[in-house]
């Protein structure tokens, strides 16, 4: 039974990120991956879960800022459209003011659609600025999430093998505790009976010297140990 | 939790609260950033573009009341008469104060002689009824010294100076002409030694009239209301003007307060239907640490995590096939083993412990 590995558990590991595909891993002798690192492309694990907050997020700030920018716009041309109507009725009967007036209404217009573009700038960099913040926000999340489906994928293959710690920075830490609880049990109550058959295939098969019905049953039954040990490495 | 029954409850909205609360948060603090910055940029501007149309306003010049050119005659006729008492004729016309002439001197020592001339026998009388009464007798002559007398019982000194002491005897003498007092065989007393009356001026103004002749326009009444008209429709245009800057201030702190109350309340649903499924899959996990592989059932409507609820049931199925596959082998063993005669064996009881753990596990 020396073959059967420990249920251990790579602590704080940063192997993790994604689960293994063969053997390899902290405790197996099998070939040792590249660490993993984050990266762009990996950050959007799960669109659905991810991008419906970064949208609401993104489109609520956006409203806002719109809505607010809008009344701002609205004041400032209100105040242009004020004075631009007492210039005129200034200089209305004197035409030698013309220039003075238009060159004073054009610079007030000139700043009305400053105003504009510094608004819609600030509000891209801020729409870009926050849709980033919030797509590695919730990558924590979807992170962890990931990693476990991962491990989920693993257990309804039948293999379970060792699992690593959450990254650094990760969410839901209590939940991928239980998951690793959970995993870690079933593991050992496993291996338990792995321990527990191949002990009495041993101890029944000097009695089933005469009988083959017990001989076929015991050989299945050391198959099913052989693949079940290498479903738990 | 895994009942088909069950319905949300706002009880158990907060399952996950560092994953919901850090979400809901973030949205609340991110609106409430942006309302309050573009709020302040908002009201500045508006606060600008008041004063603006305020100055507008107040630039347009109302018509103004045409002046009426006063036509009643000058001079002093109709000033209005004041009488100006210094206390010393109480009875005299204001008119003989009003003309002496303003740089006299103020009256020295001795006290000013009375402007009025009067009779020299009532005012002898009036001081022998006011000093010549017992205890004392005198015999009062105008302007020669008044000798008093009184018995042994009385001090003449005393009397004498009681006397200087009550303003009508001293007015009396001054009236008189009497300017010494003096006790028969004691002290002699000048009566500008005697203590001054209070010195108060009584103004008293009389009825007056104005005769105003003006030249009244014959629009002087349209006149009027068009002024006013104009004033007041001004005063109501800035009122409203100002009426609207602080309307967008109350707009936008009940729509800042609305809108991060209401973010609050949809973070934490939103949020909860993340939460949700990983609450319920916490439960499932636990279930199979212990050893139990229960029925797994669906995610309410509407919850998220719909693929990864999935991962978690073929895992949960991948493991009870693991289960069952080892029941299989077990009974299989166990069966032979009867067969073969040995089902007494150590080894088949253990075995046969192991099956029975592994088939109530998958109950």
């Amino acid at each position: 039974m020396s073959d059967v590995p420990a249920a251990t558990v790579v602590q704080d590991g940063k192997l993790g990120g994604d689960v293994p595909k063969g053997e390899g891993g902290a405790g197996g002798g099998g070939p040792r991956r590249t660490p993993y690192k984050r990266r762009l492309s990996n950050y959007m694990l799960d669109r659905s879960l991810q991008l419906r907050y970064v949208l609401l997020v993104t489109i609520l700030s956006g409203v806002i800022a719109g809505s607010l920018g809008f009344l701002i716009y609205q004041q400032s041309a209100t105040a242009s459209d004020s004075i631009e109507a007492d210039l005129t009725a200034l200089t209305g009967s004197d035409s030698s003011l013309d220039d003075f007036k238009n060159q004073e209404v054009e610079q007030l217009h000139a700043g009305d659609r400053m105003l504009v573009y510094e608004m819609v700038a600030v509000g891209i960099g801020l729409v870009i600025i926050l849709s980033a913040y919030l797509v590695i926000m919730t990558h924590k999340v979807a992170g962890p999430l990931y990693k476990v489906s991962m491990y989920f994928d693993r257990m309804a293959e039948g293999r379970l093998g060792n699992i690593t710690a959450l990254r650094k920075g990760d969410m839901l830490q209590d939940f991928f505790g239980n998951f690793r609880e959970m995993h870690e049990a079933v593991r050992t109550r496993l291996q338990a009976d792995v321990i527990t058959m191949e002990s009495a295939a041993a101890a029944l098969r000097a009695k089933a010297g005469a009988s083959n019905e017990l001989a076929d049953a015991l050989d299945a039954m050391d198959k099913h140990v052989t693949q079940r040990k290498k479903q738990l490495l | 939790m895994a009942g088909p029954g069950y319905k949300r409850s706002w009880k158990n909205l907060l399952l996950n609260k560092r994953y919901q609360l850090r979400f809901t948060l973030f949205m609340v603090g991110i609106a409430a950033v942006l309302m309050t910055c573009l709020g302040w940029w908002v009201m500045r501007v508006a606060e600008d573009a008041t004063n603006v149309a305020m100055a507008r306003v107040r630039g347009e010049a109302c018509p103004k009341i045409p002046e009426l050119t006063e036509t009643a005659p000058s001079g002093d006729s109709n000033a209005v008469p004041m009488k100006l008492d210094d206390g010393s004729d109480s009875g005299g016309s204001g008119s003989g104060s009003s003309e002496q002439p303003p740089d006299q001197p103020p009256p020295q020592q001795p006290p000013p002689q009375p402007h009025v001339v009067v009779d020299p026998a009532v005012a002898l009388t009036a001081v022998a009824n006011l000093w010549c009464i017992t205890p004392a007798s005198c015999k009062p002559a105008a302007t020669e010294p008044l000798v008093i007398r009184t018995g042994r019982a009385t001090n003449c000194d005393a009397y004498v100076k009681k006397k200087l002491g009550d303003p009508a005897s001293v007015e009396a003498l001054r009236k008189a002409m009497i300017t010494v007092v003096r006790c028969e065989g004691g002290q002699t007393v000048s009566i500008a030694d005697a203590p001054e009356p209070e010195h108060h001026v009584t103004v008293q103004i009389d009825e007056s009239s104005m005769t105003l002749t003006p030249t009244v326009p014959n629009d002087y009444g349209d006149s009027i209301v068009k002024h006013w008209t104009c004033e007041m429709r001004q005063a109501g245009a800035i009122d409203s003007l100002e009426r609207g800057r602080r309307l967008i201030l109350w707009v936008l702190l009940a729509t800042g307060i609305v809108l991060s109350v209401g973010l609050a309340v949809y973070g934490i649903k939103m949020t909860h239907r993340v939460a949700g499924p990983l609450f319920k899959v916490s439960l499932y996990l636990a279930k199979m640490r212990d050893g139990r592989f229960d029925k797994v059932y669906n995610l309410r409507k509407g919850d998220q995590l719909v693929d990864f609820y999935t991962h978690f049931k073929t895992a949960h199925a991948g493991v009870v096939t693991l289960e069952r596959a080892d029941i299989d082998q077990v009974k299989a063993v166990i069966a032979a083993a009867e067969a073969a005669g040995c089902g007494d064996h150590e080894a088949v009881a253990e075995l046969k412990k192991t099956l029975a753990r592994k088939e109530k596990s998958l109950e």
